[in-house]
């Protein structure tokens, strides 16, 4: 057969195994046309434990088939992981949103895919199964061979969920992007940011901006730098040269020249920074909403 | 790839096609089922020309494998009229001028039907966000959000008079 969906884990892993490495696992299917056809597609969308939103203890759980439109307009998404719910709603247009998955934004490995950005911000860990039953996580950062190129081999491997620590009191996340139009538009940059404030300054700090490497980015000196000081004004600005300084970019035809993209890096980084800040003030410590 | 029998519900019927599976579903829906009201525009999810319905969301026809569609819904333009008779959006869409070369046309009618069905009474911001993925190179976008909000009216009025007929 050659397109299957799966209706359970087992039967999508055995399929796997019997297809020999020419198979391939698709989800959403939005990139599917753009690269070589393979021989067989096992659709995942199906399998119970890919598609739910969950609270497990402290963690929020996102199945890797949740669509876009899902996880932007999810209330558990929103309230404790809101950078990706934002950038799960600006990614190209709603008719993509609708299909287009979460964890195929991460296996498709585009640079600067929204939903990824926002996830390495966060901290996210994605969870994967092999065909030989072997189950692990690994930070989302760290999937990446190269440019649109993922470590994950999708003829092997299936991923059932990213695993995000829940921002909990003092602690608030953003992204933003900037893009030539509102709607289906790659982003020149995009950025995204986790922080944790207390006493009025920033604790833990997880800035993210992208396309900067093959992965999405973390900037670690600027993170380093502003550990410390205090949630202002002063301390987005000086974030800014820091985050522009921090990368080394290049002129590209499809987004931008070299000196305006540092530029961008600079400013969203700080804006990025300056939104989850405003929402880690906003919610109070030991507020789990 | 092999043809494989795909079933699904399209347009209220049920359908049997025996069909490649990773044909896309507008090639599904032109090619094999005679259906041309959706329109082969890019071929790639930007242009929302092949814009139809899965399963209640809006969807680029385009980059759907037709073997995903088994046991789905599926909606396509041409289930919003009978014979003469046209969908309000359709009356809407004429009256306001919002057809002009009209090749995005069914595209932006099937996203405003799939924006109506779950929010009756949009915002202008609600309406440029559900039509964001369609693009109109007439660039006649004003009178398509027009349109859309005079269809909401449209829509509206019938339910509430065919609430008091009864």
């Amino acid at each position: 057969m050659g397109y299957l969906i799966a209706s359970n884990l087992e039967q999508a892993l055995a399929s796997m195994r019997d297809s020999k490495g020419k198979a391939r696992v698709v989800a959403g299917a939005t990139d599917l046309y753009l690269q070589k056809l393979p021989d067989k597609l096992i659709d995942i969308t199906a399998i119970p434990e890919t598609t739910k939103i969950e609270q497990i203890d402290g963690n929020l759980t996102i199945g890797s088939t949740v669509t876009h439109t899902a996880a932007a307009g999810s209330p558990l998404v929103r309230s404790k992981a809101t950078a990706l719910a934002e950038a799960c709603s600006l990614i190209g247009s709603p008719q993509l949103r609708n299909i287009g998955t979460v964890g195929g934004n991460v296996i498709n490995a585009a640079p600067a895919a929204d939903a990824a950005v926002a996830l390495v911000a966060l901290g996210a860990n994605a969870a994967l199964i092999n065909t030989a039953g072997e189950y692990r996580e690994e930070k989302v950062e760290d999937l990446y061979k190269d440019y649109n190129l993922s470590l994950i081999d999708t003829s092997s491997e299936i991923m059932l969920r990213l695993i995000i620590e829940t921002c909990v009191g003092g602690e608030g996340s953003a992204f933003v992007r900037f893009a030539s139009r509102k709607a289906l538009s790659l982003p020149l940059v995009n950025a995204a940011a986790r922080v944790r404030i207390v006493e009025g300054r920033l604790k833990d700090i997880l800035l993210v901006v992208a396309p900067v490497r093959p992965a999405p980015t973390r900037l670690l000196h600027t993170e380093e730098m502003l550990r410390g000081m205090s949630a202002s004004e002063e301390t987005w600005r000086s974030a800014e040269t820091a985050a522009a300084a921090e990368v080394d970019v290049r002129n590209s035809l499809l987004r931008c020249s070299v000196q305006y993209r540092r530029h961008l890096v600079g400013v969203l980084a700080g804006r990025a920074l300056k939104k989850a800040a405003e929402r880690a003030v906003g919610r109070e410590e030991g507020d789990y909403r | 790839m092999k043809n494989q029998l795909i079933n699904f519900h399209l347009n209220g019927e049920p359908v049997e096609v025996y069909a490649d599976p990773a044909d896309n579903l507008l090639q599904l829906l032109r090619e094999q089922l005679g259906l041309f009201g959706t329109k082969a525009g890019c071929g790639k999810g930007e242009c929302g020309a092949c814009t139809v319905i899965l399963d209640n969301q809006a969807v680029n026809s385009c980059l759907v494998p037709a073997g995903k569609v088994q046991g789905r819904r599926i909606e396509t333009i041409e289930i919003l009229s009978r014979g003469n008779k046209i969908h309000p959006i359709q009356e809407a869409f004429v009256e306001k001028g919002a057809i002009q070369c009209g090749f995005c046309t069914p595209g932006m009618i099937m996203s405003a039907y799939a924006l109506l069905k779950e929010n009756p009474q949009p915002t202008s911001e609600e309406i440029k966000v559900a039509i964001s993925g369609n693009l109109c190179r007439c660039s006649g976008y004003i009178q398509i959000e027009e349109a859309i909000l005079c269809a909401a009216e449209k829509i509206k009025d019938r339910i509430k008079d065919s609430g008091d007929k009864r």
